[in-house]
C-alpha cells in the first residue's frame, strides 16, 4: 500500500504536469465533478485545481440561472430570484469561498445542505461558479503612453459553473423527444430537436442519434438537461457540414440517463430529419 | 487525522486519474484497498485575449469590430494599427459533453486620462460539444469609438463562463 501510494505520488505529479502543459494563462482552472446532486443531509466535495502557470486567487459563489426555451442558461440577478430560488441559495452551504492556489494545487470545496424545517418537496438548484479574481491592477505602467491613440486592455474574468441540485421528497419526471431538423446558423450547421418534460424535477442524460441498421452512432451528446422551469427546450448542436448532410433522413434518437446511474432509456424516437 | 491525510491523497489521485483518463482509473482500482472515486472534470484555459490593438480616433464617431475569427474591420475615419485577435478559450472534459458557453454581452472601458468607451461582445457559439481533444470557443466584439475620443489606455473587465447543465 505504501509503495503504491509512493508510486502514485510520483504519478500524480507527472499527470498534473501533463495536464498543465497547454495552460499558460493565470486563472486557468479545473473543476470536478461537473454536476452535484444532494438528496438528504449528506454533503459532498468538489475539487478545484489551479492548472495555470501562476498562483491565482479563485472565488467560489452560488448563482441562479434559468433555462431558456432555446436551451441556454440565463443568469438571474439576486434581486430577481423567486422564493424557491432564494431557498436554494440559502440551503446550500459551501466552504471555502475564496482560495489562493499555487499552480497544480487542488483544493477541496465542501458542499452541504441545510434544509429548513418544513421545506416543501421539490427540486432546488443553484449553479456554483468558480472563477479567478484578476490581478489587482492591469499594470498601467507596462502599457506605453499612447499620445495620439487609444490602446485597449480587456481583461476577461473567466470561470466554470456546475449545477448543485437538492432534491426534497419523492420527485419524478419524464421527457419526450419532439421534431428533429438540421438548420443553418450564424456559426454553421446545427442538428436540432425539441425535448419536452413533465413532472416535478429535471431530467438529465445523454443523446445518441443513430441511423437504423448502422451500429456506429452518428452523433453523441452527453449531459443534456431539461430543468423544471421549462416544460420544453430546444437542443441545438453545432455539427460539421458533412455530418449535417448525413443526419438528414431517418434516424433514431435515444435520450438515456447518465451512465453513472445505469444509462436507462428516458425516451426513444424515430424521426425523419429535414 | 490520519484518515484525513489519506483522503487528501485520494483527492490528488482522483485528479491524476482524471488527467490521464482510463489508465489511471485502472491503476486506482487495482489496489482494492482504497475507495478512489473517479470524478468527471472540466477545465477552462484562456488561449488568447480579445485585442483591438491601437486605434487613432477621427472627427466622427465610428466602430472597430473584431470577429470571433479575429478579423478586424476598422470603421470609416479611424486608423487602426497592430494585430487584433479574438479571445479564445479551450475547454476539456468528458468526450461528447455539451458545455454551454457565454458571458457579458457588453463591457465598459475606462480611459487612463478620462473618458469611457463601450464594446459589445459576441460569442462564436452558445454551446460546444467536446471531442476527444476538448473544444474551444471565441469572443469577438465591436468597439464604439467616440468622435475625437480622448487618448489614453482604456481598460475594462468582462465575465466569460463555461457552464455544465
Amino acid at each position: 500500500m505504501l509503495r503504491f501510494l509512493k508510486a502514485f505520488g510520483l504519478f500524480t505529479a507527472a499527470a498534473l504536469g501533463t495536464a498543465a502543459l497547454p495552460a499558460l494563462a493565470a486563472g486557468d482552472l479545473l473543476v470536478a465533478p461537473t454536476r452535484v446532486i444532494l438528496d438528504g443531509s449528506r454533503g459532498t466535495e468538489v475539487v478545484l485545481n489551479n492548472i495555470g502557470s501562476e498562483p491565482a486567487t479563485y472565488r467560489i459563489s452560488l448563482e441562479i440561472k434559468r433555462m431558456t426555451a432555446e436551451g441556454g442558461l440565463d443568469e438571474i440577478a439576486e434581486e430577481d430570484v423567486t422564493a424557491a430560488e432564494r431557498a436554494a441559495l440559502d440551503m446550500i452551504a459551501f466552504s471555502p469561498r475564496r482560495v489562493t492556489l499555487p499552480p497544480n494545487q487542488p483544493q477541496v470545496v465542501r458542499v452541504g445542505v441545510r434544509l429548513p424545517e418544513g421545506t416543501p418537496p421539490g427540486e432546488y438548484r443553484a449553479h456554483m461558479l468558480f472563477r479567478a479574481v484578476p490581478d489587482a491592477a492591469p499594470a498601467t505602467a507596462e502599457l506605453k503612453p499612447a499620445s495620439e491613440g487609444v490602446s485597449i486592455a480587456l481583461t476577461p474574468i473567466y470561470g466554470i459553473t456546475i449545477p448543485v441540485i437538492v432534491r426534497v421528497g419523492e420527485l419524478g419526471a419524464e421527457a419526450s423527444i419532439g421534431d428533429a431538423w438540421v438548420s443553418e446558423t450564424r456559426d454553421g450547421p446545427a442538428f436540432n430537436f425539441d425535448l419536452a418534460r413533465i413532472g416535478n424535477r429535471s431530467v438529465y442524460g445523454d443523446i445518441e442519434v443513430s441511423r437504423p441498421g448502422v451500429a456506429e452512432p452518428l452523433l453523441v451528446a452527453r449531459g443534456i438537461a431539461v430543468y423544471p422551469e421549462v416544460g420544453a427546450r430546444r437542443v441545438s448542436l453545432r455539427v460539421p457540414g458533412e455530418l449535417a448532410a448525413k443526419l438528414k433522413g431517418p434516424v433514431r434518437i435515444r435520450y438515456s440517463e447518465d451512465r453513472e446511474i445505469g444509462g436507462g432509456t428516458i425516451d426513444e424516437a424515430e424521426r425523419v430529419v429535414k | 487525522m490520519r484518515y484525513f491525510g489519506m483522503k487528501r491523497a485520494l483527492a490528488g489521485a482522483a485528479i491524476a486519474a482524471l488527467a490521464m483518463n482510463a489508465s489511471a482509473a485502472h491503476a486506482a482500482s487495482a489496489t482494492g484497498t482504497a475507495t478512489a472515486k473517479i470524478l468527471r472534470q472540466i477545465t477552462l484555459t484562456k488561449t488568447s485575449d480579445l485585442q483591438y490593438a491601437t486605434i487613432i480616433s477621427g472627427a466622427t464617431a465610428s466602430t472597430v469590430a473584431v470577429s470571433t475569427a479575429g478579423a478586424a474591420t476598422c470603421g470609416a475615419g479611424l486608423t487602426c494599427t497592430g494585430t487584433t485577435t479574438a479571445g479564445s478559450y479551450n475547454v476539456q472534459g468528458t468526450n461528447g459533453a455539451v458545455v454551454l458557453v457565454g458571458g457579458d454581452s457588453s463591457v465598459t472601458l475606462n480611459g487612463s486620462l478620462g473618458g469611457t468607451m463601450s464594446s459589445t461582445l459576441t460569442y462564436s457559439s452558445p454551446n460546444i460539444t467536446l471531442g476527444t481533444t476538448g473544444g474551444s470557443f471565441q469572443v469577438g466584439g465591436t468597439l464604439s469609438v467616440g468622435a475625437n475620443q480622448a487618448s489614453g489606455d482604456y481598460s475594462g473587465t468582462f465575465n466569460v463562463t463555461a457552464n455544465y447543465q
